[in-house]
């Protein structure tokens, strides 16, 4: 503890004047309000008048001496000015204030030993800081040490305690009679010294040490005994079975009995290295996470800001924020034990896959791992970086007999300006991996700082679209759906846009986003729904056709208790045939069985309203949910639709088997994203059903409709 | 499973996985004598009183100017009972720089802190540190440390800093625990608390209890109001000003108080005087 009062220093080279005194003054309001100072203000006040002087002196000095500031830097570390933001004010009020000084005019002339100085303040700070952080934590640690030693010490009520801590310990323990014999020895005193415990038993301590420091040991054991000590502690020179010494450190004190009276000596001793060895632990405990071994959060944090500054400013470093998807559904479905293992093995297969980088790999809370690199010239890129983690976590974890899934969603920092807090580059890794995981499973997201400002824009979009619903602005658009066998018109799909006055129109899924967002969706999708009825129960009367009408749910509709009865309200009232409506859930949601979303299929089957899965894929719990939902239809993902493309893939060979498979569950096939006659083509051959995109025809309203068939019968 | 377990003779009572108050308070005061799950507790806190820091300031700050106060009252002895890891401002070194021959006595139940105490105070001639739990009074009392420093006879600066709302239950029942040290104390003596106070914050308050019985901290948080508090002091005379916000209490500069009022009404601090 050190205690910050005055320097006993030189006089002050320049005599005190006013003008110094007001600005160590200001200096002094502005840091006893953010720390704790240990002083009385008027002592702090007279402490920075000094700070100030010598700031002064430095800065006048030809040449300027800014070893003087660096000084006077790490005194304002020992007056305990560490909070977060005193280093940049107090340079601030330094900087201005100094130059208002009439000794360090003109300006001109004194500004540049003034900035030298006051940065010399700052690097004097800044290592001083940093070595009382260090200071205080390695005194942490030895405090730690001595708490766990004295601890051991307080033995004398509990033998049973004893043995039990006897046996388990790793330092090793030896109990004598207050003459040095030895009555209990355990396991690891015995490996210290090479013995059997047994053939220690009865040996006398005094023997076993060095004999050239035996008679002064024996001298200590007396003056615990007499009392004049309490415990011995002090390195000691053993002597092993074979002769060689051991450099050990030994604790001893008396151990009483019921009667108090003292009845032996208990004496510990640790082989020096091991100490060693603990305390090492013991500082990497408490910077890592226990389960995995990984750095912690706390440690990743700082290895982040100092490779902010290391790393080649070229290439720059990379930070990626993961999450195991499956991580949730693990723990509660096999147990705390299994997901526990899998932390662990995924632990251990990013370290393996990032060996040859310059990286580290931390464990953060739940299942979320933090991954940093300094970039080299041959640092694969984020899209290389995630596809090599993929595939080390692909390999299905085996825990015991289980297969688990590692896959993890992720969001990237690139190259970060180097000016970014290590705190806000966590966020942004953090806002990029929510993303990812909005889009599902097994993605990953960049964070952009552009990316940023569309999350920001998103919201503020989001924040006005109630008002752009009410004034009209958002209405509806349809697309025509066609069979492939004959490419007859089969229905309609209807769809949102919202025509802003700035943006231009903004197409059905960004409607979606933000009204996802501002929770608007279930008032607009209810709008959306009957306006499509209305629509198409007119065409349908103009027409004579027979037409279907198709409309897409978000998740957040999907999930909504209420929405069978607000299909069936909608539907009643606008007069439309249920069987004539299809509503399509997303895959996602059915999956995952988010909210209410599987019991709302099996409703709306129930009261005839046709149903489908949209963003269908290729994973079987898709194909699952087909065969035990009552699914009329399937709507395949339109990423998928442009797969079909690639010759020779399997991904190609699949779609192609796809629908055969969805057939025998009973539903029919649409096929979204058509472009080119051969897509359509491929997916005729493939026996798909329905189609659409823009080979078919793309959004319009209404009365667009009927220009693009040239039948004026589609006027709305 | 590569699994690294604590050094398997780690006592239970020193578990680093487990938060402490002492090294929370240290953290909050911005020291680094604590470990990883300190730190996470306090950004926890500071989650719910987002001026935590300003808040553990501004109660260090009154501890000093009670002690210096206490000497210039002529106080020379001390037992600061719950004192926690010494950081700056310690009560001796407030006490030696007035001074040095004034003797101290620093008592905690945390092992860790204890430990740090005596390793940082090795040097320090006319300072003691116990290890014990305030509840036994006869233990804190009867320890050599107390018994080999402290004159009875003469009077005794008590204090009980930050410490007496981590001890649950009655009022009633703490201010009689408090009578046992109060009683042995020689005339001119004084005894200083400083307790953070439900009083006009409830929700916040709360939400700190709250923190602490989620962490794995066995320490359970209790707020008192003002008239719990002034139970305390027994039969002991207030000085002015009486029980108040401890920014209220004898400001000195701008270190005692802040800017946010309920900040400075965060707990309150008195200190009294045996007739
Ligand atoms: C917030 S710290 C206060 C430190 C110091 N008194 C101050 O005001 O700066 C509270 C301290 O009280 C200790 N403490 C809590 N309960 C205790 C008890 N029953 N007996 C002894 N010490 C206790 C804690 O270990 C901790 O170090």
């Amino acid at each position: 503890m050190s205690t910050p009062g005055r320097h006993p220093e030189e006089p002050a080279l320049v005599p005190e004047n006013r003008q110094r005194r007001t600005l160590a003054r200001k200096l002094a309001y502005l840091l006893a309000g953010t720390n704790y100072v240990p002083l009385p203000h008027e002592q702090f006040e007279a402490a920075l008048t000094e700070v100030v002087d010598e700031l002064c002196a430095a800065a006048l000095a030809e040449p300027p001496q800014p070893e003087r500031a660096a000084l006077a830097g790490a005194r304002l570390v020992e007056l305990n000015c560490t909070s977060d933001k005193s280093l940049s004010s107090t340079m601030d009020v330094l900087v201005q204030g100094l130059l208002a000084l009439p000794e360090l005019r003109p300006v001109e002339r004194f500004a540049e030993p003034v900035v030298r100085v006051v940065g010399a303040l700052a690097t004097g700070y800044v290592s001083a800081a940093q070595r009382e952080t260090l200071e205080q934590q390695q005194g942490m640690h030895a405090s730690l040490l001595k708490a766990v030693r004295d601890a051991k010490y307080n033995l004398r009520s509990a033998q049973a305690r004893f043995d039990e801590v006897a046996t388990s310990s790793a330092s090793g323990i030896l109990v004598t009679e207050l003459d040095g014999t030895v009555v209990q020895a355990n396991g690891a005193i015995a490996a210290i010294l090479g013995h059997p415990p047994a053939e220690l038993t009865g040996r006398n301590l005094f023997d076993l040490v060095h004999q050239d420091y035996a008679p002064v040991l024996r001298e200590d054991y007396q003056a615990v005994l007499d009392g004049r000590t309490e415990r011995i502690k002090q390195s000691q020179r053993l002597v092993q079975q074979n002769g060689d010494p051991v450099q050990v450190s030994i604790t001893a004190s008396l151990l009483r009995g019921t009667d108090e009276e003292p009845s032996h000596f208990v004496t510990v001793v640790e082989n020096d290295t091991e100490l060693v060895l603990l305390q090492n632990e013991l500082s990497r405990q408490a910077l890592h996470d226990v389960l995995t071994g990984l750095p912690n959060r706390q440690y990743f944090t700082t290895q982040l800001e100092t490779a902010l500054h290391q790393a080649d400013p070229h290439y720059g470093l990379t930070l990626l924020h993961l999450d195991l998807d499956a991580y949730p559904a693990v723990r509660d479905g096999l147990g705390e034990q299994v997901g526990q293992q899998l932390l662990v093995l995924v632990a251990q297969r990013l370290r393996t896959s990032l060996s040859g980088e310059k990286a580290v790999v931390a464990r953060f809370d739940g299942a979320e791992f933090a991954l940093l690199l300094e970039n080299t010239p041959t640092t694969p890129l984020p899209a290389s970086l995630v596809h090599t983690l993929r595939q080390e976590l692909a390999e299905p974890a085996y825990v015991g007999e289980h297969g688990l899934p590692a896959s993890a969603s992720i969001g990237v920092v690139h190259r970060p300006p180097r000016d970014r807090e290590p705190r806000e580059l966590l966020r942004d890794a953090h806002l990029a991996l929510r993303r990812a995981k909005a889009a599902g499973p097994g993605q990953w997201e960049l964070a952009h700082p552009e990316q940023i400002r569309r999350d920001r824009e998103l919201d503020a979009l989001a924040a006005t679209m109630p008002g752009a619903f009410e004034n009209g602005a958002v209405e509806a658009n349809y697309r025509p759906l066609t069979r492939l066998a004959d490419g007859a018109v089969h229905g309609v799909e209807v769809l949102l846009r919202w025509n802003h006055a700035e943006l231009g129109p903004l197409p059905d899924e960004r409607c979606r986003e933000l009204a996802e967002v501002s929770g608007l969706m279930l008032p607009l999708g209810e709008w959306l729904l009957r306006t499509g009825c209305q629509q198409t129960g007119w065409w349908r009367r103009q027409l004579g056709r027979d037409l279907l009408l198709t409309i897409s749910v978000t998740p957040h509709q999907a999930a909504d208790s209420d929405l069978v009865s607000r299909v069936l309200d909608v539907v009643e009232e606008t007069a439309f045939p249920p069987g004539r409506l299809l509503v399509a859930l997303p895959s996602l949601a059915l999956t995952t069985d988010l909210g209410e979303a599987r019991g709302n299929l099996a409703g709306l089957a129930d009261v005839g309203v046709r149903t489908a899965i949209r963003d269908f894929g290729l994973g079987s719990a898709e194909l699952a949910a087909v065969v035990d939902l009552p699914v009329d239809a399937v709507w395949l993902d339109r990423a998928l639709t442009g797969r079909a493309k690639l010759p020779d893939s399997p991904v190609t060979e699949a779609l192609r088997l796809l629908p055969g498979l969805v057939h025998r569950a009973g539903a029919e096939v649409i096929v979204d994203g058509l472009t080119t006659a051969d897509d359509a083509g491929f997916w005729l051959a493939a026996a798909a059903d329905l189609g659409m995109g823009a080979l078919v025809g793309r959004p319009g309203r209404a009365d667009e409709l009927a220009a693009t068939f040239g039948d004026p019968r589609w006027r709305s | 499973m590569a699994r690294t377990p604590a050094p398997d003779w780690v006592p239970p009572s020193i578990d680093m996985t487990v938060p402490s108050v002492a090294r929370i308070y240290d953290c909050l005061l911005g020291g680094s004598h604590n470990f990883a799950v300190d730190r996470e507790t306090a950004a926890s806190l500071e989650r719910f009183e987002p001026h935590a820091r300003a808040a553990a300031r501004l109660q260090r700050a009154f501890m000093g100017r009670v002690v210096r106060y206490q000497v210039s009252q002529g106080v020379r002895q001390f037992l600061d009972i719950g004192s926690g890891i010494p950081t700056v401002g310690n009560v001796h070194e407030i006490a030696h720089q007035v001074d040095p021959s004034c003797r101290v006595v620093y008592v905690d139940f945390d092992p860790v802190a204890v430990a740090h105490s005596e390793l940082m105070l090795r040097n320090t001639p006319g300072t003691g540190v116990v290890q014990a739990d305030l509840r036994d009074p006869d233990a804190v009392l009867g320890s050599t440390a107390v018994r080999r420093l402290l004159d009875f006879s003469q009077p005794v600066g008590l204090l009980f800093m930050l410490v007496l709302h981590w001890i649950p239950g009655e009022t009633r029942a703490l201010a009689d625990l408090l009578g046992h040290y109060r009683d042995p104390l020689a005339p001119g003596s004084h005894l200083a608390l400083s307790h953070i106070t439900r009083d006009g914050q409830e929700g916040r308050v709360d939400g700190v209890a709250d923190v602490m019985r989620e962490s794995r901290s066995a320490d359970r948080f209790t707020a008192r109001g003002y008239d719990e508090i002034i139970t305390l002091f027994g039969e002991f005379e207030l000085v002015e000003p009486g029980l108040v916000g401890c920014a209220r209490w004898r400001p000195d500069g701008p270190g005692a108080v802040t800017e946010i009022p309920s900040i400075n009404e965060y707990g309150y601090g008195g200190l009294a005087r045996k007739p």
